[in-house]
């Protein structure tokens, strides 16, 4: 069975005819819903079981109208609460409108008929009232595990997508209020993990809730006032959209991106944008993307439709609230069989993450060349997050451990502001585990994840540093996992340099340190040897030799960049020592080696 | 948790009134500093006073005098005769507001220096990749990475580097840095190394101001939280030690002889020794008297589950308080754009009051958070304000006398208001004045009912099945609409509205809430260790309060075991009533106590899995007296002897008379129809139509909301 993505994603007119311009009670109606999708997914935080939900916060909740538009967001990450529409529209075609009662919940996760990878799992309630279906608020959750053939949901070197895990399109778990237990069971078996049912439950839960909720809106505004409230507030945000684009540059601009290799090693996967703005009409076109069939790195067309709505979304105001007008507003061109839309059955456990995420920043160094002070790639370079299996000698079980802990990398510097943190500001709701935490549940000594001097891009603004980061194991354990960003780093804007790469080595301590050039497929440590990942940095932002000389002392003084770094990156000559805080810039030196390195003769005096 | 009151015949015995003397709460807000008396025959006196931003102690004094005038009495006589002073200070939160406190260092575990500002991956806006980072407490450069490293267990992987100590804290002296925060992995487990450094401190650098053990700030995971804690404390605790020197100077200065306490976010008092090692505990304690005022007063009325809310000029606090107290979390603190991780009363604000700006930005109408405060204030004070605000649309509305507003001491100026909302949105969105000013109010009132939601979806509460408690300058004017959007069918106003804070201040309790990490499956736990352990957290928590010289009989101790699920991060607190009397069977117990609670609150139970014991809790409280009356109420009992006139007021359909009654006048009983407006000194109670009300004994209005 195949589903048009695209035209599963298409545009789908007005739910009222009649405008009614009450923006006051329109916007009510907005703060009610997005309220309702903070509920939701605190919800799943205060009930779920398993750390990758009540934890890192992964849940991105959604509220959608009847005819599957997305009326409402607020908490999660903006890639995927983006993504997770589409497979709600899938279950509207399969059962029809009609065959959403008051009481049912649906679960869906498949990549091929709307979501982003099979890990993710979309639980949605539909709101009915007087037999008709009006909302469907939904909240999409990343488990810790899909089934498949490898644990933990990542199976990135899997021949197709049934390898990979299974695929629930879309299911009725609950029918009319009563469980089916026919359809939990298949779910449970069809998962390693034994808290994978009651994480479930949660977002069940959290979805039957929401629906009561907005009943309650719907009551007392009464179907047609919130029918014409959603209206209101996708028409307002398509009319913001508009002006903001309409104030942009006209012109056409391209870029490439590259991911280093596919986790079978094909190289340089390629994504390929042209950004054409025509006053208020804005076009995405990834035509020109990588085609190679032979590849393992795909990106779902829903993938690929959240993670740019993402990045332009990142470039205008803040407050514009997100919902189906930003959809409506772009016109998007992913031909079909590239990396960033494939043929069905291509997995996409890796391509989810890259090339999907990559998209963020093909995005912004396009709009670079005219508009740069918008640019600030929303992205990451994660490959996936590497899994480490063994067995627990306190309790004589088998661990998982996802390494959900905190590191820093691969955020960007914006214009007038170094970058800050641990990554971009898209993954700021993600709420990640530490030393403390993880060592108590599983065999390992975290030792270090510190900022690395100079390896943040350099720029008028500086990109982040990246994190250098040493996680030995306790016991004998195997690593599986998947690397990029090692001959692509997070790239400079406006003359910012690039950030430092990505750099992985297992085994560290032994005789024998292994460096991962594309994946490591459990790969074997003994106890008391090392991981050590040297996360890339982010890019800078605007020319290095910019950049104020008493910032750049203030970054020696603080470590982020050494007194080389000064001078080779940021052409500024410090004098005294670092040792004793007695560093001074040298302002006739700097004056000196700025004007060499820029290839012009020195100013006079 | 928090605080209670203990039922009152057991606060009269444990608790006893010196004959003779005062208790004073004392609440220094932005504008005034409120204070609560209780005299020696009981009686409840409230005073206000400017507050003195650059010391506020200036400005307690000057509330000291006037109370004083108030009581006829000398401020001499009132402090030599003043059993305690409770005092509410928002000087840790200005210094973080300000970001004013003293160069702070840190000596942290060598790998972990930038858990701080990598903040666990959270940034506030999503969606702005140029919102800045937090002011820094202690930058790069003083942050020592110093070589040692405990397991999960305690056990010594690598010994504390002494050198390394001697070293970075030499650096931080020759940086400027007065107060040094430590913070090493796993020191809560055991802090053997972060004492050792605390001594290699003061040998290097005695005349440090101020130094921060994590253990002994935030003896309990994670790292992030227990280092923005102890971070935060140190950076504030040097201010906050030479603050309350100060302010107990000046009343000693006065003759004062009685005993100081301050009130801490926990929901607790204690004395200044304390606080001094805890000043990051008064962060955010400001709204917090408030929630105790609520819960306490609407106790009185026989309400113990509710949600308070307190609108002022520019925020709206909003606490769930059920079972009689305010709910604690240590959840999702966030201060100042820094974590704290000691528990606190769950009081969250948005900006939302009285002075919420009202404007339209590109078609779409926003109130608050930008708030004209009392200066300039809003259009129709008349002091300068111009610019639309929610007090503008009150007045439009005709809730607010325009005579009689604040005891009579300001005349609302209507026109103002009016020109006001029609200039500000009522132009750019092509509605008239009363639909301007109705589209103000039903957007503050969306907010405020949003955030209501959000606090109680935390605590997963259901508004339909609480009562409101309203209070604030402004929450009464605006509680008939909020109850409504929230599905709340019962509201409660306290008279004592406008001093509520000082009267919660009165009624708080001493508390001390210590944690201890002890890490053992449940069947494998030692019942000496535990009992060994409890009671040195006990013999602790009486070292607190020595101070504060309470008799035995009012001290008593709840005991707690921090419990998990193995695989779950957030731990929850399962009584102990057994206390030091644990015993074997006791621990077969509580596997079944942890499973039926943990069902309880977050819905589900492993009922065939072992839970994990992560640590020991003691809350010591020391109960202080409670005052016998709240408000003072008139005489009237027939509501409409108390009439004084009408007034035309909107609630949606078309303006309405309304009757105005004389709050001052109504005696207990008096019973008021909506539509009405019962005018307050410093309030306005508006009922709808539908509405009606009842002043009951306790001082509150008992509104049954209509549909």
């Amino acid at each position: 069975m195949e589903v048009d993505l695209r035209s599963l994603a298409g545009h789908r007119g007005r739910l009222v005819e009649r405008a009614d311009p009450d923006p006051v009670t329109a916007e009510v109606v907005r703060g009610f819903m997005e309220t309702v999708c903070f509920e939701m997914a605190t919800y799943v935080s205060r009930t779920a079981t398993t750390p990758i939900l009540n934890q890192s916060n992964e849940r991105n909740a959604t509220v959608l109208d009847a005819k599957g538009r997305l009326a409402a967001l607020s908490v999660g990450i903006p890639q995927f609460m983006l993504t997770s529409t589409l497979p709600v529209r899938f279950a509207l075609e399969l059962f029809g409108a009609e065959e959403f009662h008051a009481g049912d919940v649906f679960i869906a996760n498949d990549p091929y008929h709307g979501g982003g990878h099979l890990p993710d799992y979309n639980v949605f309630a539909p709101v009915v009232v007087d037999g008709r279906l009006v909302m469907i608020p939904s909240i999409q959750c990343h488990h810790g595990d899909t089934g498949g053939a490898v644990p933990g949901g990542y199976n990135v070197t899997a021949a197709d997508i049934w390898g990979e895990g299974v695929r629930w399109p879309a299911l009725k778990v609950v029918d009319r209020g009563v469980e089916r237990r026919d359809v939990m069971y298949a779910l449970q078996v069809n998962n390693r993990l034994a808290g994978f049912l009651g994480d479930l439950r949660a977002q069940i839960g959290a979805a039957q809730m929401a629906a009561e909720r907005l009943g309650e809106l719907v009551e007392r505004y009464g179907v047609e006032m919130v029918e014409a409230s959603v209206d209101y507030m996708i028409d307002y945000a398509a009319r913001r959209f508009s002006e903001e684009v309409e104030a942009w540059p006209d012109g056409v601009f391209e870029a490439d991106a590259y991911v280093d290799h596919d986790p079978l090693g094909n190289p340089d996967v390629h994504i390929h944008v042209k950004v054409t703005i025509d006053g208020s009409r804005l076009a995405i076109d990834f035509t020109g993307s990588d085609t190679r069939q032979e590849l393992q790195a795909w990106s779902t067309f829903g993938n690929t439709r959240g993670c740019t709505v993402a990045q332009i979304a990142s470039m205008m105001d803040p407050e514009i609230p997100k919902n189906e007008g930003f959809f409506d507003s772009i016109e998007l061109v992913v031909p079909e069989g590239c990396v960033l839309n494939p043929y069905p059955g291509r997995p996409v456990s890796a391509g989810t993450h890259h090339p999907g995420i990559d998209i963020g920043e093909v995005i912004a160094l396009a709009f670079a060349q005219v508009m740069p002070d918008r640019a600030v790639p929303q992205t990451y370079k994660t490959g996936i997050p590497t899994t480490i299996t063994g067995t627990d000698p306190r309790t004589g079980r088998p661990f998982i451990d996802p390494s959900t802990e905190v590191y820093a990398g691969w955020c960007n510097a914006a214009k007038g502001m170094d970058a800050w943190g641990a990554q971009a500001a898209s993954f700021g709701n993600l709420w990640k585990a530490t030393a403390e935490i993880n060592e108590s549940l599983f065999p390992h000594v975290q030792w270090s994840r510190d900022y690395r001097t100079d390896s943040g891009g350099p720029g008028r603004w500086r990109g982040l540093c990246g994190s250098h980061y040493r996680k030995e194991v306790r016991v004998p354990a195997k690593v599986y996992t998947y690397v990029v960003g090692m001959k692509y780093p997070m790239p400079g804007i406006a003359g910012g340099k690039p950030g430092a790469p990505n750099r992985l080595t297992l085994k560290v301590g032994s005789d024998s340190p292994v460096v991962v050039s594309h994946t490591a497929e459990w790969v074997p440590l003994e106890a008391g040897e090392s991981i050590v990942y040297d996360y890339g940095g982010g890019g800078g932002w605007g020319d290095p030799l910019e950049r104020d000389p008493q910032a750049v002392l203030d970054d020696v003084l603080d470590e982020y960049v050494s007194v080389e770094g000064a001078r080779r990156d940021y052409g500024v000559v410090l004098t005294g020592s670092l040792e004793d805080l007695s560093l001074r810039v040298d302002e006739q030196e700097t004056d000196t080696l700025r004007a060499s390195l820029r290839g012009a003769p020195a100013p006079p005096g | 948790m928090g605080v209670s009151e203990p039922p009152e015949g057991l606060a009269g015995d444990r608790a006893r009134v010196s004959p003779g003397r005062y208790r004073v709460g004392v609440d220094v807000g932005g504008t005034f500093t409120d204070l609560a008396c209780v005299t020696p025959s009981g009686d409840l006196v409230v005073e206000k006073s400017p507050t003195t931003p650059e010391d506020q102690s200036l400005g307690v004094m000057g509330g000291l005098e006037r109370l004083g005038e108030t009581l006829g009495i000398s401020t001499g006589e009132l402090c030599g005769s003043m059993e305690v002073l409770v005092h509410g200070t928002t000087t840790a939160d200005n210094t973080m507001i300000e970001m004013s406190g003293a160069a702070t260092g840190l000596l942290v575990t060598e790998g972990h220096r930038d858990e701080i500002e990598m903040r666990r991956v959270h940034k506030e806006q999503i969606w702005d990749p140029a919102y800045p980072a937090p002011p820094p407490i202690a930058r790069r450069r003083a942050r020592m990475p110093i070589p040692e490293r405990l397991d999960f267990e305690g056990n010594i992987l690598l010994p504390l580097d002494e050198e390394a100590v001697r070293a970075g804290v030499r650096r931080l002296r020759l940086l400027g840095v007065r107060s040094i925060a430590v913070v090493f992995l796993f020191s809560f487990v055991n802090p053997e190394h972060e004492l050792r450094a605390r001594e290699l401190i003061y040998e290097e650098f005695p005349e440090v101001e101020h130094v921060s053990l994590s253990h002994e700030v935030l003896p309990r995971a994670p790292e992030f939280e227990r280092t923005s804690t102890t971070l935060v404390n140190a950076y504030v605790a040097p201010r906050i030690s030479a603050y309350v020197e100060r302010m107990v100077k000046r009343l000693a200065g006065a003759g004062f002889g009685g005993q100081v306490v301050l009130m801490q976010a926990t929901g607790g008092v204690m004395p200044p020794e304390y606080v001094a090692r805890h000043a990051v505990s008064l962060l955010a304690s400001g709204p917090t008297a408030g929630a105790l005022g609520a819960a306490i007063a609407a106790r009185r009325s026989g309400v113990e589950d509710l949600v308070s809310v307190d609108m002022g000029g520019t925020s709206y606090d909003v606490c769930l308080v059920r079972g009689g107290a305010p709910e604690v979390t240590v959840d999702w603190n966030w201060r100042y754009r820094y974590y704290i991780g000691l528990p606190m009363v769950d009081v969250q604000s948005v900006g939302a009051g009285g002075g919420s700006i009202a404007r339209v930005r590109q078609g779409a109408l926003l109130v608050g958070p930008e708030s004209a405060g009392s200066v300039p204030g809003p259009a129709c004070y008349g002091r300068g304000g111009t610019r639309a605000t929610v007090t503008d649309a009150d007045c439009v509305l005709g809730y607010l006398s325009r005579d009689r507003f604040a005891k009579g001491r300001m005349h609302l100026v209507a026109q103002a208001a009016e020109a006001a909302i029609e200039r500000d949105v009522g132009a750019p969105l092509g509605l008239d004045l009363l639909a301007a000013a109705w589209a103000i109010e039903r957007i503050v009132n969306s907010n405020m009912a949003n955030a209501v939601r959000k606090v109680l979806a935390g605590h997963g509460a259901d508004p339909r099945r609480l009562a409101m408690m309203a209070f604030g300058g402004n929450g009464p004017v605006h509680a008939w609409a909020q109850a409504r959007e929230l599905g709340i069918d019962r509201v409660l106003v306290p008279k004592a509205s406008p001093a509520f804070s000082a009267l919660g201040l009165l009624v708080a309790d001493y508390v001390v809430d210590q944690l201890r990490a002890y890490v053992a499956p449940l069947s494998e736990v030692q019942v000496e260790r535990i009992r060994a352990l409890l009671e040195e957290l006990r013999q602790q928590a009486a070292g607190a309060l020595a101070p504060a010289g309470l008799a035995e009989a009012q001290v008593g101790e709840e005991y707690f075991v921090q419990m998990c699920y193995p695989g779950q991060n957030f731990d929850m607190s399962v009584a102990l009533p057994e206390g030091l009397e644990v015993g074997e069977t006791t621990l077969l117990d509580l596997a079944g106590r942890f499973h039926s609670e943990h069902e309880a609150t977050r819905g589900f139970a492993f009922r065939n899995q072992q839970p994990l014991v992560r640590g020991l809790r003691v809350v010591t409280r020391g109960f202080t007296p409670k005052p016998r009356i709240l408000a003072h109420l008139g005489t009237e009992t027939e509501a409409t002897k108390a009439m004084i006139g009408t007034r035309q007021a909107y609630f949606g359909e078309g303006f309405v008379e309304a009757a105005v009654y004389d709050g001052e006048m109504l005696g207990p009983g008096a019973h008021v129809e909506g539509p009405a407006l019962v005018e307050e000194p410093f309030t306005v109670v508006v009922l709808a139509p539908g509405d009606s009300a009842v002043l009951d004994q306790a001082g509150n209005y008992d509104i049954h909301v209509g549909s």
